[in-house]
């Protein structure tokens, strides 16, 4: 038996390069052993796998009951691997012996087993019927389960449905079709972040995105270069860019490579996955090879793009200040725009521009060109009954709307899979690389006196200024020293010359071992390695109006612009991740009545950091961008860190008389993180399935479904790292403006952190009851899917803000409590369906509602985060992310309290709310029409209420473009329903009805917070609602004829278009509510901050089978 | 082939335990290798980044607030930094950040650094961090009236320390400083390396002492309004026991034109902010310079007769405000903790009050002269001039000349004095008209433009939201025109 013993020593092999772990100090020497080692054992894997069997060849054609063919049907060999699909006729050709049972099935077909004769055709007729029984659903650490017998909800996505839109990232495609799931683009850049949230927000501070499951392993989901590392960096110090959005790691992956996504939202369904998996758990099946022949797919797209939502500007008056017409001023609060002929901008040797002194019709529009997106994925696959491969390479080239190609995403994918069997023994390889480059352009504000970022200024232009024109940036009357305004900068210098570049290799894989020990036995080993190194790069040119410009002072204005002195920021952001486990899986049938299912085992986690940021401030050769081309020495700084879980895991469902199940979960977790004395958690959960149709002999043409669930659970969370322990660091003295930094001089001076470490810190505890059913009516022409949650999360591990009297800022403490609680509900319904028409319309609606039902003792509001005088906070009693600002003050019968002296209303003591973050339900419609060989796809997403705080509405009112600004046609008022306060010499306040107007001269300053602070938070607080047309897809499948000529088995052209329309409420015609800098976890609730458009797309793909 | 199974199962098994058992080292994770463990902090590495502290914020953003207020510059029409500050529209939020590094980058490292130099018996570094956590202290106090004290810098131990009031502090930081003179700071020379530390004085304990009881000097004559005889006794003691006064310049003069190695208000005030040209010079203090000829003018305003911004005025639209000067400043400009100008004027007060005026002219002449040093000027015939001390007149004549001088001396350095000695003192006199005025007297501080506090003007800040939003003993809101305990 030398095969046996060499598979033998393969799982010690294994195991001793699994256990490696046991000592986290000699990581760093096996990583390259390991990774060698893993080469090395996934070609041993490969070669055994040429094993052959006495087989003939035998061919079949697979059609429904009505005779119509039934394309993409898996047609498998049963006990062994080998397997293939139907072509788009319903053919299929497979290699089995005589007497072989071939097993054939297909989404929504009852499976069927058909013995293999002395023919070489069979011919197959599937019947329809309830998918539900048959689905298979990929559950916790990999463990494929019948989703009838899970007592929680699930949502699964198969490939097609993922990438009918050709996206570029795995949720591009699913926005507004998962119950309880926000899905969103952060910014809408190329290669941007992908915010995605399940079941609401739980945590206040310790992330709120869902955990990343790729083939039973968890993904690295970070955002390099993009996020603050260090729970102490300092914003000027270098270490943050939020003005940069280089994407997530999770969007790594290229859908194409994927077989199913499965979203796993409640504790019930995600506690075996550990403490990460507390906010969700997202789980990627991998598209495998199959036996049979080699099969090809070829996959391409190209996609183009122009800006969607744009602000919307008044028309009514043009470039000044105060009512004036200045030409130096960067806003249109200047006179009436009466289309005359006027001299404008600055005065370049004795000339000025001229122009008429009118609107310019889709200024901010026009100075988008359009975007290009090119998505390529080439796929092998085959394999026989023993071994299967699968090989394929993605492409994606996306240059953005922005003029030139600073706004851009490259990303390189191959990835190779491979699995092959001998007797009980499986080995499943899979092995990653992806290669990123990325240029994205700054938005939000960027660092003052060093470098401007580009919307900010293009929100700066009068409203008659026409701004594409100023895209010659050399042009002497648009260049540095006469561009129009010294208060702004041309947007065209920030696009041209200044920039950003982030570039990432990496690795992720994973060995996966099982060897059945018994028939209701197996074990296994697997070990997933994720790997990524990533640099990025931020340059500003250095500029200074020459003296003697217009820039420089001589403007009617006499004010002058301040120098860019440019900077460059070189960092390096490396992360990883090693996660293994060893488990025993056990399956079996005890008697008539009750089976077994149930595993058990250990896992091993370790991931971690290391991020070294340098930079430059100041060039001394302009245009030269690097790190030795600073006038002052550069400055460093460096983040590492690390954290390891180890967890101890079992679950064992139990069926009774296939109509009853019952699933108990308990994991066990020891965390690096938290302090010795309570780093072991446990935690239990328990769910039941009960399928009433199985129960029950009801007539299936009325009832063709029923399922009711029910579970409870519990997750546990711990800390990030680095929270237990008190510690001194070097200090940065932080300005309002600026640093003072240490080694000061050659004195180094350190600082108590501002952080009290906790050692008595504990681990977060949600706890979750969850409740729902599963119904199909008429032969499953309708049917929905409800679910009903209550989910406590305790003790929630924040960084609070403690008095600065207490000689620190913040303590991580255990705290507060927050309760979700939510309804989602999915319908489907299928209006029309014959033999070649057919109509679908799904449904989803989400419903969720947070509260603070807790915060530490002496608090009753902990601020998250904040702008001027806007801030999101956590409340009592009231939902997690609320908007107080300051508002007026107003005497007791609630008349607006105003200045006498000025007429703007007074802000009162206290702030005032201004809603919550959190929607009020959200809604999904998806409509798809099939007609022969065509297919028609439309997809809504309604996200309806709360508020957001946008920083571009904000600019808008404070340079008089906002459309809101012609408020009574800028002429004098008084603010209705005021008065002024008067207090006499006894201090008696008495009021009386307020005379003052606002002149015109004064309009400007009722626009700006400085002068109107009480009231002005009204109009930069807005309504989020959203409705878009996600997207709208027409995909017409050849005809084989045609297909067949270019030796194809099956070929789709798609014509796609992507976020084509969206509504937005008359209060909000500004900015898309979606966008955000603030991150992609609670604080971009708060809002945006300047953040660009996002993108409207169309195109095409083609996808061919070969 | 039973026994291969079980050999195999012994090899999972056995691998499980071995994982367990390792696996236990896990919580050494803990050990953040990016700051140091706190046990290592000594008093030699927390002082020096405490003293930046309490420069970059008393001489930051209070130090604008003061300087405003002061009526040494105003905001400018053409800009909006400061217009809130400029206009007394305080807001409770307005002096966050300088309040919180206040106490958590300066006060915090300073008790600390006191507590490690005791116990560990030097004295010197005992001596250093005591004196500048009472001055930095003692400048809270003076700007809020009430801030923590006695229960503050505890961290877990007392989430909601109470607020002491400016007396009690005071009391309680002249007996840490007596504490800390008492102790044997003189024996011993400092090794080069902790001398590089004092970051003040270089190590010259000569000087400490002379800071400290220059500080007391100034603390006492702060309370001669609510508590004369305290006052008094206070002063009295200090001369009794001979003490020596700063005759040299207490504060940091080692800033470099580099970004983030920069005088604290440059760097947030010019190379940081998009418009450097907030700060222009104000005809309050301009009109008393140009009265004056004093050569000042063109330090403090690059002209000998720069244009002006009359307080308060920025929302007027007056061509000729494009032009006023902006107030010069220089990335290398030192911060003044106590001035030896300030030093000689306290002294010469205390002479006038306490002891007849004996020696109290030479000392103003000394005060005069040293402030015109400070930008590399004498007074020349000024000091028999205009700037004469006035021998033959009132208490009140000569305390008005001492403030006034005094007044004239803090621009750029040490803002924030300028108006607390106004609160104290009265003087500068506030003027009964705008200066536009015909009748206005040059440099009488004058109600600006666009106040909003009725013509009353700030003596106090507000409690700062980031104290009041985190601490439940945070007292009642008190308007900024009350006075402290010890204003006038």
């Amino acid at each position: 038996m030398p095969f046996q013993l060499q598979s033998a020593l393969k799982v010690s092999a294994l195991l001793q390069f699994y256990l490696s772990c046991v000592s986290p100090e000699t990581i760093t020497q096996l990583k390259n052993m390991k990774m060698r080692k893993s080469i090395l054992l996934f070609m041993a894997l490969l070669i055994t796998a040429v094993i052959w069997a006495q087989q003939r060849t035998i061919k079949g054609k697979v059609t429904d009951a009505k005779g119509v063919p039934i394309t993409g049907a898996t047609v498998s060999v049963k006990g062994q691997t080998a397997a293939t699909q139907t072509d788009a006729q319903g053919n299929f050709v497979i290699q089995a012996a005589q007497g072989n049972v071939l097993v054939i099935s297909n989404v929504g077909y009852a499976e069927h087993e058909v013995t293999v004769g002395a023919g070489d055709q069979v011919n197959v007729s599937l019947q329809q019927r309830n998918a539900e029984l048959s689905e298979v659903v990929v559950t916790a650490l990999g463990v494929s389960r019948e989703k009838r017998t899970l007592g929680y909800a699930t949502s699964t996505f198969k490939n097609e449905e993922i990438n009918r839109v050709a996206p570029v990232s795995i949720f591009d495609g699913l926005q507004g079709k998962v119950a309880g799931a926000d899905i969103s683009n952060v910014s809408g850049s190329p290669g941007g972040s992908t915010k995605v949230i399940l079941r609401g927000y739980s945590s206040l501070v310790n992330g709120n995105q869902p955990l990343y499951v790729v083939d039973g392993v968890p993904l690295s989901d970070v955002r390099p270069g993009s996020d603050i590392y260090s729970p102490d960096a300092n914003a000027n110090k270098g270490t943050a860019t939020p003005g940069y959005d280089f994407g997530n790691t999770a969007n790594d992956i290229n859908p194409n490579d994927i077989e199913s996504i499965s979203i796993l939202k409640g504790a019930a369904a995600t506690s075996l996955y550990g403490s990460r998996a507390a906010n969700g758990v997202i789980i990627i099946t991998t598209r495998k090879g199959r036996s049979g022949k080699l099969r090809v797919d070829v996959t391409s797209s190209a996609v183009f793009s122009k800006p969607g939502i744009l602000p919307r500007l008044q028309k009514l008056f043009g470039q000044g200040w105060d009512g004036r017409f200045w030409a130096s001023e960067n806003g249109s609060w200047g006179p009436k725009l009466d289309g005359v002929d006027r001299l404008w901008g600055a005065t370049v040797d004795n000339s000025q521009l001229i122009k008429p002194f009118a609107f310019v019709e889709d200024n901010v529009r026009n100075l988008y060109e359009t975007g290009r997106e090119y998505n390529n994925t080439l796929t092998l696959s085959g394999g026989n009954e023993a071994s299967t491969f699968l090989f394929s390479y993605g492409n994606v080239v996306n240059d953005g709307f922005l003029p030139t190609d600073n706004d851009f995403y490259r990303r390189n994918t191959f990835s190779l899979r491979g699995t092959t069997r001998y007797k009980g023994f499986t080995a499943e390889g899979s092995f990653n690389y992806v290669n990123r480059s990325q240029r994205f352009v700054e938005n939000g504000q960027s660092a003052s006196g060093v470098g401007g970022s580009f919307y900010e200024q293009v929100l700066q232009f009068p409203v008659d200024i026409p701004i594409r024109d100023f895209r010659d940036y050399k042009n002497k009357f648009f260049n540095v020293d006469n561009f129009f305004t010294p208060f702004a900068e041309n947007p065209y210098y920030n696009l041209y010359e200044n920039g950003s570049r982030a570039k990432s290799d990496r690795f992720y894989g994973n060995i996966n071992l099982q060897y059945k020990l018994f028939n209701w036995l197996t074990l296994q080993v697997q070990q997933g390695i994720d790997v990524t190194n990533s640099t990025t790069k931020l340059w500003r040119n250095k500029n200074a109006p020459k003296e003697g410009s217009w820039n420089a002072g001589f403007n009617p204005e006499g004010a002058a612009r301040q120098a860019n002195v440019g900077n460059v920021q070189e960092g390096s952001q490396k992360f990883y991740e090693y996660d293994g486990k060893v488990s025993a899986l056990v399956k079996h049938r005890l008697n008539e009545r009750f089976t077994l299912d149930g595993f058990a085992g250990l896992t091993y986690n370790e991931r971690g950091s290391n991020i070294l940021y340098s930079y430059i401030e100041d060039l001394a050769v302009p245009g030269f961008f690097d790190i030795s081309n600073g006038v002052n020495p550069p400055q460093s700084t460096h983040f590492e860190s690390k954290q390891a879980i180890m967890g101890l895991y079992g679950s064992a469902t139990i069926g009774y008389n296939d109509y009853l199940y019952l699933t108990l979960n308990a994991r066990n977790d020891w965390s690096s993180t938290l302090p010795k004395e309570s780093f072991s958690y446990f935690y239990p959960s328990a769910n039941v399935s009960f399928l009433l149709t199985n129960l029950w002999s009801v007539d299936k043409s009325k009832v063709s479904y029923a399922k009711l669930r029910a579970s409870y659970g519990r997750t546990g969370k711990d800390a990030t790292p680095y929270q237990v322990l008190d510690a001194i660091l070097s200090q940065q003295v932080p300005l309002p403006f600026g640093t003072i930094n240490f080694p000061f001089n050659g004195v180094p001076g350190y600082t108590l952190r501002d952080r009290l470490g906790n050692r008595q810190l504990q681990p977060e505890i949600s706890t979750e009851a969850e409740i729902g059913g599963e119904f199909k009516f008429l032969n499953d022409r309708i049917g929905f899917d409800i679910a009903y949650y209550h989910k406590v999360s305790e003790g929630q591990i924040i960084p609070t803000f403690i008095a600065p009297s207490t000689g620190y800022n913040t303590i991580t403490l255990n705290f507060g409590k927050i309760r979700n609680r939510g309804i989602e509900l999915s319908a489907m319904i299928t209006p029309v369906r014959t033999r070649d028409i057919t109509w679908d319309i799904n449904y989803t609606f989400t419903r969720n509602r947070n509260l603070v039902t807790e915060l530490p003792s002496g608090l009753n509001k902990f601020q998250l985060t904040g702008i001027f005088d806007a801030k999101l906070e956590a409340r009592l009693n009231q939902p997690l992310g609320v908007f107080y600002a300051p508002v007026p003050k107003t005497d007791s019968a609630g008349r607006i309290v105003v200045d006498a002296t000025t007429g703007f209303p007074v802000a009162a003591a206290e702030d005032g709310f201004y809603g919550d973050a959190q929607r009020d339900y959200t809604m999904g419609l998806v409509n798809t029409f099939t007609y022969k060989n065509f297919r028609l796809g439309f997809s809504f997403d309604y996200r309806k209420g709360g508020v957001f705080y946008s920083s571009t509405s904000e600019l808008l009112m404070f340079t008089g473009n906002h459309y809101k600004t012609t408020y009574n046609n800028r002429q004098p008022f008084i603010l209705p329903n005021s008065v002024n306060e008067v207090v006499d010499g006894n201090g008696k306040v008495t009021y009386v009805e307020n005379t003052t107007p606002i002149d015109e001269e004064h309009q400007d300053d009722w626009w700006y917070a400085n002068s109107n602070r009480g009231w002005i938070y009204q109009h930069r607080i807005m309504d989020k609602t959203f409705l878009k047309l996600r997207d709208v897809t027409l995909s017409y499948t050849l005809p084989a004829s045609v297909a067949n000529k270019i030796r194809a088995e099956r070929i789709v052209v798609t014509l796609i278009g992507r976020n084509l329309w969206t509504w937005l409420p008359k209060d909000n015609q500004i900015v898309d509510p979606e966008s955000s800098n603030f991150g992609r976890d609670i604080l971009s609730e708060f809002g945006e901050f300047r953040v660009g458009p996002m993108p409207r797309s169309f195109g095409a793909s083609v996808r061919v089978s070969f | 082939m039973k026994t291969m199974k079980s050999i195999r199962i012994l090899y999972l098994f056995s691998g499980i335990a071995l994982l367990l058992a390792g696996c236990k080292k896990i919580t050494d994770f803990n050990n953040d290798p990016n700051t140091l463990p706190v046990d290592k902090a000594t008093p030699q590495l927390l002082f020096p980044s405490a003293v930046m502290s309490t420069a970059g914020h008393i001489h930051g953003e209070y130090a604008i607030t003061g300087g405003l207020w002061a009526q040494y510059y105003t905001q400018s029409a053409l800009a909006s930094q400061y217009r809130t500050l400029d206009a007394f529209n305080v807001n409770t939020t307005d002096m966050n950040l300088a309040y919180r590094e206040s106490y958590i980058g300066a006060l915090n490292d300073y008790v600390k650094a006191q507590e490690l130099a005791t116990a560990e018996g030097n004295w010197k570094f005992n001596l250093m961090a005591t004196v500048m956590k009472a001055y930095t202290l003692q400048v809270l106090a003076d700007l809020y009236d009430m801030v923590p004290y006695s229960e503050a810098f505890k961290g877990q131990a007392n989430l909601q320390p109470k607020f002491d009031d400016g007396y009690s502090i005071y009391k309680g930081l002249l007996a840490e400083i007596d504490a800390a003179l008492a102790k044997d700071y003189k024996s011993g020379t400092l090794s080069s390396a902790d001398a590089k530390a004092d970051v003040v004085f270089n190590g010259s304990m000569d000087n400490w002492e002379r800071f400290a009881n220059t500080l007391k000097l100034k603390m006492y004559l702060r309370m001669v309004n609510a508590k004369p005889a305290e006052a008094e006794a206070g002063v009295k003691a200090l001369y009794t026991a001979n003490a020596k006064f700063l005759e040299t310049t207490a504060g940091v003069d080692i800033f470099k034109d580099e970004p983030n190695f920069s005088n604290p208000f440059f760097e947030q005030n010019i190379r940081k902010l998009n418009t450097t040209t907030n700060l222009r010079a104000s005809e309050t203090f301009v009109s008393w310079l140009r009265a004056n000829n004093d050569p000042r003018i063109v330090a403090y305003f690059g002209s000998t007769n720069p244009g002006t911004i009359h307080q308060g005025d920025f929302t007027s639209t007056n061509p000729a405000y494009g032009a006023a000067a902006v107030f010069v400043q220089h990335a290398t400009d030192p911060v003044y903790f106590i001035s030896e100008a300030e030093s000689y004027f306290m002294q010469a007060e205390a002479r006038e009050r306490y002891y007849g005026g004996a020696g109290a002219k030479a000392l103003y002449d000394a005060g005069v002269t040293a402030a015109f040093e400070q930008h590399g000027l004498a007074p020349g015939a000024l000091l028999t001039g205009a700037y004469a001390y006035p021998v033959a007149g009132t208490f009140q004549q000569k305390l008005e000349a001492i403030i006034v001088q005094k007044w004239a001396s803090f621009p750029g350095s040490h803002d924030l004095e300028g108006w607390f000695e106004k609160n104290r003192t009265g003087y500068p006199r506030t003027s009964p008209v705008y200066s536009t005025s015909a009748s206005y007297v040059p440099g009488q501080l004058v109600y600006p433009k666009n106040g909003v506090t009725n013509g009353l003007f700030p003596k106090r800040l507000l409690f700062p939201d980031i104290e009041r939003s985190r601490n439940s003993n945070t007292p009642a809101e008190v308007p900024i025109t009350v006075k402290t305990w010890w204003g006038l």
